[in-house]
């Protein structure tokens, strides 16, 4: 079935088909997938993935009654349920939960560049289905846990989510992805941080080999603002992790982190971009890497600076480990600058583990397994260290070691 | 950024291009465009066989189906391929002229005024020098010496006529002509270039070595180089190339195909100084040059030496594909660009082979209103067990208007294959350059002086002959300052 029939067959079911806005909208994003139905040879961005399966999917979505829950036990923490991409409404005087509404759309939609060559962000803004707005008010500090539960197999959720982060707010956000269904999530989360705020947003991936997460951030920062990312994927299925970040204020920081885990045939496609438009701005971009198996990963990083950016400083790092034959890595770290007062660099590597660091450790009465495994634990244990929270730690030590335990 | 660097920029910028003149030699073309008839009629100038003829035929078959790539960051005007003169040769060359009295005076002046006096560098530099003007090659030096050795060196028209099992062997045999459009166009109406073969265990006792320039207005050049390193040889060879001061664009594309066979060893060495439009991003020559080296025996070596400073547009990937086990790869390079230049260079390194190994250096520096972009791609196919890169790819940036840009492509398909690649882009640093000034240098000097520092890990690769030729190109860059 093509996307246009696939679309108008299952119009009702989809956010804001009234709104004529958004459905011319809506008519130009069919009109590029009808011309330029995902290019797979000319975007190096669709590598690995097995592309049939999304665009040929069965459109399929349940609303749950038992919806969401808001739990406020303790002060300043919140720890939502999202079931199916729908969070319940709640407010209090220091955050505000809605719906998505149409003029969230279309703000995205409108002054959003990555949109157009990104099929899979269009897949989103063609089907949504669901999401959420949370608003931090002034001056709070907050932190917020946030469970992502589908409910049923073969369901397609098609998520916006939008998160601000109001002026001089400090916002602590925890997202765990951890489903065990056949489904397809795609998600788009728009972050919006306004003067002197501060996100530290975590999202740790695990779902079962059945399960696709296509998840894209686009964030973008005002004066002082400073946005954080740590990404944990420890994923069975496909995982998409692409994020974009745009320091469009002077003196806002981004820093975009992720690890990944792979085994068997799992690939995995990870994408960070920054964007300077402002001075005195900060951007870091590192990714890690282990690959076992057969699996496959790419990362793409991109630094871009603006001519206004002067004092830029923005670094990359991109590492892999091979613990296989079959495993392949690609990693593409890109620099555009066109500003001259600027410190930007960025690194790669990929390989096996130190064979002398093996030979060390064995030569003090190791096993072979276990001195690759404590390599592997010391190679993101800078990552792994800089967390500060106690329970998530913990719960990102688990996932290592029973990853850990099927190295061999 | 202070007033004395912005003065500095600004003398930097309006540096006008020192080669610019022209010889007036008459000119034998054919009609402009590009069909059957003008590569038929380039292959029947060119006394050439028939499989010859065929080959470009096939060649121009593929150019007219394919578009040209265009992923790299450069914006320039379509290119009519119908505008183009396709064949340009001086005046009776089709007799050569045995020595250098025998060749034009006014071609030996131009040279002159380069300041490569052929017959110095005969004697005083020990470099047999077969010079391409335009596209028939002048005059052939040294050539005794070298036959003494058997080692062939000549214009590749000749090496069809003398040479054709070498040439159906090998030529196209590392660029197919279908891989690119480019590369189909240089291979249907290519006119010249050199052809160099070192046969078994012999090391080429001189650095060979080539000077290509552009003289007709509206004159396409299409090269096409082959050196082939039979097994145990060694061979070094120069290109360097300046080109007169025109106000339409000049296409080059050229092809240079290098193999090098067990335990062999080809050192390749580029100045590149074609005129670069002026400061007003008028003219230029447009340079889409095709050089790929097959590392087919093992323990083999193929070197990369490049020095970039001219051309409006330059894009130009010289790679290697390291097939033999053990075999190395090397790409240093030096990239400047000024005023409106754009370049998009870098290499391409594919590990096929055990313990494979290659290095990439790679140097940017803007001024201006110039975009400059590294684009390599190292890869590591399922077999290269053990291989290894290092890439290092450095920009400095100078001026607030132009831009410099790093795209490297890291593919690993082994899992013991080592790679590491860094980057880095920052400006001129301000403590240096105090730090020089203090010491009693200009402006310009200490300028001269950090880039020149900047660009030596490259410069010092290049041979003797090249190196003084480098850095006078890389301070006319930045004109004004010493060397």
């Amino acid at each position: 079935m093509s996307i246009q029939d696939n679309y108008l067959k299952n119009k009702k079911n989809i956010f804001f088909s009234e709104n004529k806005d958004i459905q011319s909208h809506r008519e130009k994003l069919i009109n590029i997938f009808e011309n330029n139905r995902f290019d797979k040879k000319n975007n190096e961005s669709l590598k690995n993935i097995n592309l049939k399966k999304f665009i040929d999917f069965k459109y399929r979505y349940l609303i749950s009654e038992e919806t969401s829950v808001i739990n406020n036990n303790q002060e300043n923490i919140y720890s939502i349920v999202s079931v199916n991409g729908q969070c319940s409404s709640f407010k209090d005087d220091k955050i505000e939960i809605t719906k998505i509404l149409d003029e969230d759309y279309n703000d995205f939609s409108k002054n959003n560049t990555i949109e157009n060559n990104d099929h899979f962000v269009n897949l989103n803004s063609l089907f949504l289905n669901s999401g959420f707005k949370i608003v931090i008010k002034k001056n709070n500090n907050i932190k917020i846990k946030i469970s992502n539960i589908i409910t049923d197999d073969d369901l397609t959720i098609f998520q916006k989510n939008n998160y601000i982060c109001e002026e001089g707010s400090s916002l602590n956000l925890i997202e765990e992805y951890e489903n065990k269904n056949n489904s397809i999530s795609n998600i788009l989360n728009v972050i919006k941080l306004e003067k002197n705020s501060q996100l530290n947003h975590f999202l740790i991936q695990d779902n079962s080999p059945n399960h696709n997460l296509i998840i894209t951030s686009h964030s973008s920062c005002k004066k002082d603002s400073t946005y954080t990312q740590k990404v944990y994927n420890f994923s069975e299925g496909y995982v998409r992790n692409f994020h974009y970040s745009e320091l469009i204020e002077a003196n806002s920081e981004a820093d975009l982190q992720g690890i990944f885990f792979l085994k068997d045939n799992n690939t995995t496609n990870n994408k960070t971009f920054v964007k300077h438009l402002a001075e005195d701005c900060k951007s870091n971009q590192v990714y890690k890497g282990i690959l076992n198996d057969r699996s496959k990963a790419t990362y793409f990083s991109n630094t871009h600076v603006d001519q206004v950016a002067q004092k830029t400083e923005g670094y990359q790092l991109s590492k892999g480990i091979l613990l296989s034959d079959n495993a392949s890595y690609f990693s593409k770290p890109e620099l555009k600058i066109y500003a001259d007062d600027v410190k930007c660099s960025h690194g790669s590597t990929i390989g096996p583990i130190d064979e002398n660091a093996i030979f060390y450790l064995r030569s003090r009465g190791m096993s072979k397994i276990a001195a690759t495994k404590i390599l592997i634990s010391s190679f993101i244990n800078e990552e792994l260290s800089s967390i500060d929270n106690e329970q998530m730690s913990e719960i990102i030590q688990k996932k290592l070691v029973r990853y850990l335990s099927k190295v061999k | 950024m202070n007033s004395e660097t912005l003065d500095t920029l600004d003398t930097y910028s309006k540096n006008k291009y020192k080669y610019g003149f022209v010889t007036d030699i008459d000119d034998e073309k054919p009609k402009k465009g590009l069909n059957e008839d003008t590569i038929k009629f380039i292959s029947l100038k060119k006394n050439e066989p028939e499989w010859m003829l065929n080959w470009r035929l096939k060649a121009y078959s593929k150019w007219k189906k394919m578009k040209e790539p265009k992923w790299a960051n450069l914006s320039f005007p379509e290119i009519d391929y119908q505008d183009i003169y396709y064949y340009s040769a001086p005046i009776g060359f089709e007799k050569k002229p045995k020595d250098l009295s025998e060749v034009d005076p006014k071609l030996i002046e131009t040279y002159n005024k380069l300041g490569i006096p052929l017959e110095e560098q005969k004697v005083l530099a020990g470099v047999a020098v077969d010079v391409v003007f335009d596209s028939v090659s002048v005059a052939t030096t040294y050539k005794g010496e070298l036959e003494k050795l058997g080692i062939i060196f000549c214009s590749i028209g000749e090496a069809i006529q003398k040479h054709p099992d070498l040439i159906k062997k090998y030529l196209g045999s590392v660029i197919p002509p279908g891989d690119h459009s480019f590369s189909a166009l240089n291979s249907a109406v290519f006119t010249d270039g050199s052809f160099v073969y070192i046969p078994e265990g012999v090391k080429c006792p001189m650095e060979l070595s080539t000077y290509f320039r552009i003289n007709a207005e509206n004159t396409g050049q299409f090269e096409r180089t082959l050196i082939i390193a039979d097994k145990g040889s060694y061979v070094s060879y120069l290109e360097g190339c300046t080109a007169p001061k025109r106000d339409d664009n000049q296409l080059h594309a050229a092809n240079v195909e290098l193999i090098a066979l067990e335990d062999a060893e080809i050192k390749y060495s580029t100045v590149q100084n074609w005129y670069p439009g002026d400061e007003n991003g008028k003219g230029g020559i447009y340079n889409f040059v095709t050089k790929r080296g097959l590392c087919a025996g093992k323990n083999s070596k193929i070197s990369w030496t490049q020095v970039e400073t001219g051309s409006a547009i330059t894009w130009k990937y010289p790679s290697c594909i390291l097939k033999g086990d053990n075999s190395i790869g090397e790409f240093y390079s030096v990239a400047i660009t000024n005023n409106f230049q754009q370049a998009d260079t870098g290499t391409k390194m594919t590990h096929i082979g055990k313990n494979t190994k290659s290095k990439i250096i790679s140097k940017g520096i803007s001024l201006g209103k110039s975009q400059n972009t590294y684009r390599g791609e190292v890869s590591f196919l399922r077999k290269a067990d053990k291989a290894r890169n290092y890439t290092q790819c450095d920009s400095l940036l100078v001026g607030n208007q132009c831009g410099a840009h790093t795209v490297p492509y890291i593919d690993s398909k082994n899992n013991t294959a080592v790679i590491e690649h860094e980057a880095s882009t920052s400006k001129i640093n301000e403590d240096q350059l105090y730090y020089c000034r203090q010491r009693g240098l200009s402006h310009e000097e200490a300028v001269s002086l950090i880039v020149n520092g900047f660009c030596k890990q490259v410069l010092q690769e290049l041979p003797m002959e090249f190196a003084v030729e480098a850095q006078k190109l890389v301070s006319i860059s930045l004109e004004g300052s010493v060397g």
